[in-house]
């Protein structure tokens, strides 16, 4: 009985301990630096996320910012924190307003009515340039520029995006569109340009999009992080196949790395392990304006391996799952196409 | 103890333990300072937890000498050699995912890291030793991470 009576203590003292940390009031100000402050910067003036500025958190509900920490935006970046308990998202809805020195706006979330066909007639001519067309937010990425030259300083919000819909009201909505928002740059429409009614019927319009599809295309069941070829060749030949396919679809190689380079003195590396690393600069460039993170998966590899039965094998990422881990729909659509070249260079390589 | 028994209180701490965010795809953290100095911290404390640095990649680089404007964005591989061995022998599907990597992101006089979480990997991959892989890499990724900062936050206090 002695192990059990030990398990018995151990597991008490566990949920003790874990007891004690669920009753300890969460810190706001810790919660924000852990999970927002690297996108939305300590100060919240935007980076890869959108500015948190003191003006529009004056401009919302404590309910929106609640239900944005929740649901995330789908596609564009900011995750989902479903797992936070509600006394957290609190305590980082509390260190917003304390830090900013606003109040919340109350919304109604009664739905406002209003003429669809003649909403999306002045979204397209007043809201599109910024929004786009279809709500996603025009130009590429998200967030402010800090690295690289883009078409806005402050990306359009999405607002198309179903956890944008899900978290605002109509009303709020049709507030900002009336007041506009002076710190991103958008504009007043309720100062003589639209009428109330014209700015319901955008509001209207808006709100027609939840009825929208993502577009992005979902994953096979089956599919794996990468992909295995065995090649008919032998390890020499298969490199220099993967360069000479590589040059012809117009990327730049990068000078050999063995697997191991690095990680251990020169005479002990396995020679038979190489990374074939590769770039089309411009191309990278292009995608970093989508997706400043894109470093946690560069450069782009394909690795031969001869294996101790003289089979030599490929390892490419499968750019189809490995962009979707990104939560980031413009990268989605990009790589999709790209994972095509990378197919088109491996059956060229393995002929 | 029995090794059913030892597995449930495993995993009891673990659900009781299991912080509020839950395991996010990727793993990120800012810190105020310029990145040509964060690289540094970020090396050292790859080492103090017993990896090695294999080398660092110069995406900037490549994209000036091509001609674009690009704010620092480089890119510190590391990994342990036994660890590396035992997943291009046993796991090579794995392989393209190796050495681990940490994204050193330029944002004017402040960094930005970036790091996939390797449980992003787990949900393809149940077998038993790479589940105890995965969560051991992230633990360190996320130890590595919370030293930079610390370590950083230290000396911006000290130069106040």
């Amino acid at each position: 009985m002695q192990p059990l009576r030990s398990l018995l203590s151990g597991l008490s003292l566990a949920v003790f301990i874990a007891g004690g940390i669920a009753h300890a009031a969460p810190d706001g100000g810790e919660l924000y630096v852990e999970h927002c402050g690297a996108c939305h910067q300590m100060e919240g003036q935007g980076g890869i996320g959108l500015p948190l500025l003191n003006a529009k958190l004056a401009d919302v509900s404590d309910d929106y910012l609640r239900s944005t920490i929740r649901l995330g935006r789908p596609g564009r970046v900011m995750p989902s924190f479903m797992r936070m308990s509600d006394a957290q998202v609190d305590a980082i809805v509390k260190f917003l307003r304390e830090r900013s020195g606003t109040e919340p706006i109350e919304f109604s979330k009664d739905r406002i009515a209003g003429d669809v066909a003649n909403g999306k007639t002045l979204y397209r001519e007043h809201c599109a340039k910024c929004h786009a067309a279809d709500g996603s937010g025009e130009g590429e990425g998200t967030g402010v520029t800090l690295s690289r030259e883009r078409s806005f300083l402050v990306m359009p919000a999405s607002i198309c995006n179903p956890g944008f819909l899900a978290s605002a009201p109509d009303q709020m909505i049709q507030r900002v569109v009336s007041v506009g928002r002076k710190s991103s740059g958008m504009p007043a429409f309720g100062k003589g340009k639209l009428s109330e009614s014209e700015i319901n019927d955008v509001v209207a319009y808006v709100r027609s999009f939840e009825r929208r599809e993502r577009a992005v295309e979902s994953l096979d069941a089956e599919e794996r992080p990468t992909h295995v070829y065995e090649s008919p060749n032998d390890f020499d030949t298969t490199v220099a196949n993967v360069k000479a396919s590589l040059t012809g679809a117009n990327f730049r190689i990068f000078p050999d790395r063995l697997v191991e380079q690095g990680l251990i003195d020169e005479f002990s590396v396995n020679s038979r392990q190489i990374g074939v690393r590769f770039c089309n600069f411009n191309v990278l460039y292009g995608m970093l304006k989508i997706e400043p993170r894109l470093g946690v998966v560069l450069p782009c590899r394909i690795t031969i391996l001869e294996r101790k039965d003289g089979q030599v094998i490929l390892v490419v990422p499968n750019l189809r799952v490995v962009s979707r881990w990104f939560n980031n729909d413009e990268l989605v659509n990009l790589w999709d196409r790209v994972e095509e070249t990378f197919t088109e260079i491996i059956d060229e390589a393995t002929l | 103890m029995s090794t059913k028994l030892t597995r449930a209180l495993l995993l009891a701490a673990t659900l009781l333990f299991a912080g509020g965010s839950g395991a996010e795809n990727m793993i990120m953290g800012r810190v105020p300072m310029r990145a040509e100095t964060v690289i540094e911290y970020v090396k050292s404390s790859i080492e103090e937890h017993g990896y090695t640095v294999a080398h660092i990649q110069l995406c900037d680089g490549g994209m000036t000498d091509f001609g674009y404007k690009s704010d620092l964005y480089r890119v510190v591989f590391f990994g342990k050699i036994g660890e590396v061995r035992m997943i291009s022998e046993r796991y090579p599907e794995l392989v393209s995912y190796l050495p681990l990597k940490i994204a050193v992101i330029a944002e004017k006089d402040e960094t930005l890291l970036a790091v996939l979480n390797p449980e992003a990997l787990a949900p393809f991959f149940p077998d038993e030793e790479l589940q105890i892989q995965f969560g051991r890499w992230n633990s360190d990724l996320l130890s590595i991470l919370k030293d930079v900062r610390r370590g950083i936050a230290g000396h911006v206090a000290a130069n106040e």
